[in-house]
């Protein structure tokens, strides 16, 4: 009986037996590293390595690897959102251009506007939107109203409704066509001041 | 009384030239210098530009002034420095 065994798994054991010892192996190996990774990085954050200051620009691959980050998760998160059709409304763009001036242009610049103290103290730099802007008008959107965190872009959304936000960002697709007079001009059109906005506004209304 | 009118006068010189001197020395406190704060800076306003000839430009300017810099060549890195401070604005 003992020999039938052996007979019927003498071909199969041999290999069954190194396969399960490379398994093993593998799995020893990947947590070894594993933890020494975690060893590793738990290290250099005790050690404070990772350098926090805003005056001390990250390395390019961390700038393309955090820039990759931002983009794609608002990419992604801006896809289901539904834009509004009525962005050349003169009223919506005035309205926009108001909240733009007062709660924007102090990192954002406008047209022209030098360069202020706080734009050039922050890091990642805001960045000039009166530029050209890649971010499609339901990108924009989802980061007027949620923020960006480690940018220094707050949450308007916190604080302001749906439609106050869109109307910022009517402007900002008309931002980049103005010149200096334009801009003040249209700030000045602004049927209500942001105050006055702010004090009409439904909160309730916020998804 | 003449006395006391020259004393006033010679005083409020004195503080007027103050005054002066402290805004002209705050200004240039304000100034973009060739140092290793400024040199950070600008290589922050040069990660964010969009690529095209500015932003070129405004690297090659920063490379001499850094070439500058290492031959302690402190006003030609200036020079460089303001012409890059002028791409990044442009």
């Amino acid at each position: 009986m003992h020999s039938a065994i052996e007979f019927k798994g003498g071909e199969s054991m041999p290999d069954s037996g190194a396969s399960r010892s490379a398994t093993r192996w593998l799995i020893g190996t990947v947590a070894a590293v594993a933890l020494l990774a975690a060893v590793v990085a738990t290290a250099l954050v005790y050690m404070g390595s990772f350098d926090v200051a805003a005056d001390k620009p990250h390395s390019e691959p961390v700038f393309w690897l955090m820039n990759t980050v931002r983009d794609r998760s608002v990419a992604i998160r801006a896809a289901g959102i539904a834009v509004p059709g009525d962005f050349a409304d003169a009223k919506r763009i005035a309205s926009g251009a108001a909240q733009y001036d007062e709660m924007c242009s102090l990192c954002h610049l406008a047209p022209g506007m030098k360069r202020t103290e706080t734009s050039r103290g922050l890091y990642p730099r805001a960045p000039e939107l009166r530029r050209k802007s890649d971010l499609t008008p339901a990108q924009q959107f989802w980061v007027v109203k949620h923020g960006l965190k480690m940018t220094g872009m707050p949450a308007w959304g916190v604080t302001h409704d749906d439609k106050l936000l869109w109307d910022i960002v009517a402007f900002l697709r008309k931002l980049p066509e103005l010149s200096s007079s334009e801009y003040q001009a249209i700030v000045r059109s602004s049927p209500k001041t942001h105050e006055e906005m702010m004090e009409d506004m439904n909160m309730d209304n916020r998804p | 009384m003449r006395k006391w009118i020259f004393s006033k006068l010679v005083v409020g010189s004195l503080v007027l030239t103050g005054a002066f001197l402290g805004g002209a020395a705050a200004h240039e406190g304000h100034q973009m210098k060739c140092d290793e704060t400024a040199m950070n800076a600008m290589h922050a306003d040069i990660q964010a530009m969009d690529d095209g000839e500015a932003k070129t430009t405004a690297t090659g300017e920063m490379k001499m002034a850094e070439e500058m810099m290492a031959k302690k060549d402190m006003k030609a890195c200036a020079t460089h420095m303001h012409n890059a401070t002028e791409a990044i604005e442009k």
